[in-house]
């Protein structure tokens, strides 16, 4: 990739920061917070898989080290998800 | 000398303290395991001792509590892990045809930090009290504030615990690098032999579960040191029982460290299972039977065993569904247990057995593992646990387990003696002290079946069971006798045993057994191949012919790019495979030698262990621990410097199976092994954060315990300095690859200037937050306010730390970048930029977790 692709990755993760601060200065955190919710963390996932994908260059890498690093996703939202759950 | 690269001989004592390679550290590993066995076995029969008779009248309560306590945690992370560590230092190597580990400096380092854990560890007894709070170390029990006296033996322990965990976290980049970088040409990773696959499955569930206990443990030493809450019940006084402002407190510490724990059983095991299918193996003379389906087995219960934690915790206030599915995948979990174990006993029935001291020990291992592993059965159905829960049917039930394992190890203690030695051992006395030590095991733990009523890690108990108590207590001295015997013979046969030869078993088959023994420092007369199906040792035409096949036919990489890149080097605990990014990559050409010796893993590790005795003693502000922890932190990062600066050779091989990573350089894989870890890491923080603030209402959270002063922008800023930081990062990769130096080196520049200003605009929103005077937080909000404060400043300065870690190997990189490096080639900005954009990614986690929702 060129310091052009490159640029464009920076413009959009900069867009998705603002825009998950806007969520909260519009007052929806207030007002709807679960839908907040969703909207911020979703804008997080996608900067994240951005950031891997083309600054860590995972796109190129073998598929492995993807695996890798979902293999340690999984287990940390394995136990977020399960501890969360068992005290519902 | 000048043959030994640097290495003093094996009589010199220096050799030792110097040593990278991997069959030296192998035996220094086996030899401390045994000095924490013999450590570990001397507190256990102190309390068998005080068991004779109900009630604490020889070690007293506080005694007998930390020899129950210290015995644990000795056992399972000081011995019997490290123990098979000593084989697969020596063995793995060897078994798939490298010349050494693939990051041998940093093999040195986990050793020396293991080294000194253990001996953080023992300092401990001498600062009033050790740890007493049982090996799971439960809270709110192992918080300051129920720890009678100072406690600080206790936050030593925590430490040394933390220091250990950076040595497996090391050791599990090294091994996975190693096993998927540096197998010979045509060995297949299904087709290695089972023990190193066994050494691979076990190092893949250290990676991400002892990742989850440094979480624990890193949070547990903060609320020891830095004052944080996130153990504690009720933090403004008020009962726990009514009005508790931290609900989630204990839970949390059971599922951090059950999702450690449960994993960490097959840990101690596996490489157990590899030990007892090479012996079954070999003194069958048979091939193991189903060997497919065993590998498989193996690997599911690899992944299997990150999801059975919650049988543990059967007793505590956890809902009935989610008890009844780990119900099921307990259940789950030991079908393919099931497979394995028929799979050793149909070798045996097919084999022609020959029942030397190996075989025995293996055999006995099987017996009992099958007996632990149907009463864990019974524990895993939630009505039985109900019962069983808290009593000694647990402690036989994981003694059956787990000694079982050590009980294989030590068949493989006399399996690879006379490899490691080049001396046979007695065997008849090798048979006789297998005798003793089952009929010692039985009669120690079998007892505890019956007398299972008996209440676990409590020194009173109904005097109708003393009678078992006191057969247990024989047990158990008849097992210590037993060790006498090995190490006897073990010592003794040093001397007088008979010359091994290369391979005394016939039918032992795996690479180690056509070497020497003792194996050369570099192992093989040639470049091992099994292209042909057997194995073979090249010379250096052949190899240089199949290298130019190779690339010309277009395979590329994997056959090629040999020969370069220097052995990770600087490294501090958490930012080992970080560091070895800044690393410059020495050009080697073609025949340049491999090195042997570096003394900086000794140092780093000395300077560690007294910056953690400091830190073990900072809260009572005394100058004597401020200072320690002051020049051990002067040490330890000395030290990493003078490593990094060291030039140290550990070339790639020149043709090796690579799959399924053979187009990532070795540097870059340890490097992404090293940040799987760490993803586990910042996942259990961001879990725990989860974890209490479901316990005490997600969305009450938020008004109850923040103030109105922590806002949105601080974040916001420092979200934009991050990520233009990142941007930048790749921009000097760019910059690098074009070959312009200025640019190389304005965008580090750029870079650590950012990262600076995060720390700076940090600093100051915690100056404000801790001096706010509101009328909710009169008092300022800080560390010890509330959960949230310390959910907030701990896991927020996790990340600062790693920042800052980042920002000290950026600076290093631009000085070099202006002394003209890597122009041309931009690998070591890459690696450096992986971990960078990882801190990054973390941040876009912690940004609207911790500053919007
Ligand atoms: C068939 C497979 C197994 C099953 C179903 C099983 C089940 C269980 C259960 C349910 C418990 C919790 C008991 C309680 O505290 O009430 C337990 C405890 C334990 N098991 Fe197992 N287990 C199995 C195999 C193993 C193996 C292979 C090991 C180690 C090599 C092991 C080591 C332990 C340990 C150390 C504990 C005690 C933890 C503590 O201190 O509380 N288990 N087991
Ligand atoms: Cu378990």
């Amino acid at each position: 990739m060129d310091w052009k692709g490159y640029t464009v990755i920076y413009v959009v993760l900069f867009a998705f920061a603002t825009a998950q601060a806007v969520v909260e200065f519009a007052g929806l955190v207030e007002s709807a917070y679960w839908i907040a919710f969703a909207v911020i963390m979703v804008l997080s996932v996608i900067k994240a898989v951005g950031v891997a994908a083309y600054y860590q260059h995972l796109r190129w890498e073998p598929r492995a080290v993807t695996y890798l690093v979902v293999g340690g996703t999984v287990a940390a939202l394995a136990l977020t998800g399960a501890a969360a759950y068992s005290i519902l | 000398m000048s043959h030994d690269h640097g290495l003093p001989p094996k009589s010199s004592v220096s050799r030792w303290f110097l040593t990278t390679n991997h069959k030296d550290i192998g035996v220094l590993y086996l030899i401390t395991a045994l000095f924490f066995l013999v450590f570990g076995g001397v507190l256990a029969l102190l309390f068998r001792l005080e068991l004779i008779t109900p009630g604490a009248d020889l070690l007293g309560q506080m005694g007998y509590n930390q020899a129950v306590s210290t015995h644990g945690l000795l056992m399972v992370f000081w011995f019997i892990s490290p123990f098979a560590f000593g084989f697969a230092n020596y063995l793995v190597p060897l078994q798939i045809g490298a010349d050494d580990l693939a990051f041998p400096r940093l093999n040195a380092l986990s050793y020396w930090l293991y080294l000194f854990s253990g001996l953080l560890m023992g300092v401990s007894f001498f600062q009033g009290t050790t740890f007493a709070g049982g090996w799971t170390m439960y809270a709110p029990l192992n918080t300051p504030a129920y720890i009678p006296g100072e406690g600080l033996g206790a936050t030593s322990v925590v430490l040394a615990l933390i220091m250990f965990t950076a040595a497996v976290t090391l050791g599990s980049v090294n091994f996975l690098t190693t096993m998927y970088r540096m197998r010979a040409e045509g060995l297949r990773m299904r087709d290695i032999p089972i023990f190193s696959l066994s050494i691979n499955l076990t190092v893949w569930m250290m990676l991400f579960a002892f990742a989850a206990l440094l979480a624990a443990l890193m949070i547990l030493a903060s609320d020891h040191i830095l004052g944080t809450t996130y153990f504690q019940y009720s933090i403004d006084g008020t009962t726990m029982a009514t009005d508790a402002d931290n609900p989630g407190a204990s839970l949390l510490w059971a599922h951090l460290f059950w999702f450690f724990g449960h994993p960490e059983v097959y840990i101690v095991f596996f490489p157990a299972l590899g030990v007892m299918a090479e012996c079954f193996q070999t003194f069958t003379g048979r091939r193991l039977v189903g060997r497919k389906w065993f590998i498989i087995s193996m690997v599911l219960v690899a992944i299997q065993s990150f999801v059975v934690w919650m049988h543990h915790m059967f007793l505590t206030g956890i809902n009935l569904p989610i008890k009844t599915i780990f119900m099921a995948t307990t259940i789950g979990i030991s079908l393919p247990f099931d497979l394995m174990v028929f799979s050793l006993i149909y070798t045996m029935a097919k084999g022609r057995v020959r029942f030397t001291t190996p075989f025995l020990f293996s055999l006995g291992a099987l017996i009992l593992f099958i007996i632990g592993g149907i009463t864990g059965v019974f524990l895993g159905a939630i009505v039985l646990d109900y019962q069983f829960r808290g009593t000694y049917w647990v402690v036989a039930h994981f003694h059956y387990v787990m000694v079982a394992g050590a009980t294989a190890l030590f068949g493989g203690l006399y399996y690879w003696y006379p490899k490691i030695t080049g001396k046979m051992y007695n065997e008849r006395l090798g048979q006789i002290q297998f005798g003793v030590y089952f009929l010692g095991f039985n009669l120690l733990y079998f007892p505890m079946f019956i007398a299972w009523e008996t209440p676990r890690r409590v020194f009173v108990y109904p005097e109708s069971l003393q009678i078992w108590h006191s057969m247990a207590t024989v047990g158990g001295f008849i097992l210590g006798a037993s060790f006498l015997l090995m190490f006897y013979n073990l010592f003794v046969s040093l001397w007088r045993g008979e010359d091994a030869g290369d391979n005394p078993w016939a039918y032992a088959t795996s690479a180690e057994w056509a070497v020497s023994s003792p194996p050369p420092l570099e192992n093989f007369p040639g470049v091992p191949s099994y292209a042909t199906g057997k194995l073979e040792f090249l010379d250096d035409e052949t190899v240089a012919e199949r290298t130019e096949r190779a690339s010309g036919a277009g395979h590329g990489h994997a056959a090629t790019d040999g020969g370069t890149a220097a052995d990770g080097g600087a490294v501090t605990t958490r930012a080992a495979a970080t560091a070895t990014a800044m690393e410059p990559a020495h050009e080697t050409a073609g025949e340049e030698h491999a090195s042997h010796a570096s003394f900086w893993p000794f140092l780093v590790s000395l300077g560690g262990f007294v910056t953690f005795l400091g830190l073990s003693g900072v809260r009572t502000g005394s100058v004597v621990y401020l200072s320690m922890a002051a020049i051990g932190g002067l040490v330890t990062f000395g030290s990493l410097f003078g490593m990094t600066r060291e030039p140290f050779h550990a070339p790639e091989m020149a043709i090796a199976e690579r799959w399924p990573f053979s187009s990532v350089e070795k540097m870059k894989l340890g490097m992404w092994t090293f940040l799987a870890s760490d993803i586990v890491l910042f996942g259990a923080f961001i879990g725990s954060y989860a974890f209490v603030r479901v316990a005490y209402g997600w969305t009450a959270w938020h008004h109850d315990l923040i103030p109105a002063e922590h806002v949105t922008m601080p974040g916001l800023i420092n979200t934009y300095l991050l990520l233009t930081s990142s941007f930048l990062v790749v921009l000097a990769m760019v910059a690098a690859e074009r070959e312009s130096k200025r640019g190389t080196v304005a965008a580090l520049v750029g870079t650590f200037a950012l990262g600076v200003g995060f720390l700076i605009n940090k600093g100051l929103e915690w100056q404000h937050l801790f001096h706010i005077h509101s009328e909710a937080f009169p008092n300022g909000w800080n560390l010890s306010t509330n959960i949230a404060s310390s959910t907030f400043y701990l896991t927020t300065g996790l990340h600062g730390a790693h920042v800052t870690i980042g920002l000290i190997i950026c600076a290093y990189m631009a000085v070099r970048a202006w002394n003209g490096a890597y122009q041309g080639d931009d690998r070591a900005i890459e690696y450096f930029g992986l971990y960078w954009h990882f801190v990054d990614i973390v941040w876009l986690f912690l940004f609207p977790l911790f500053y919007i929702l």
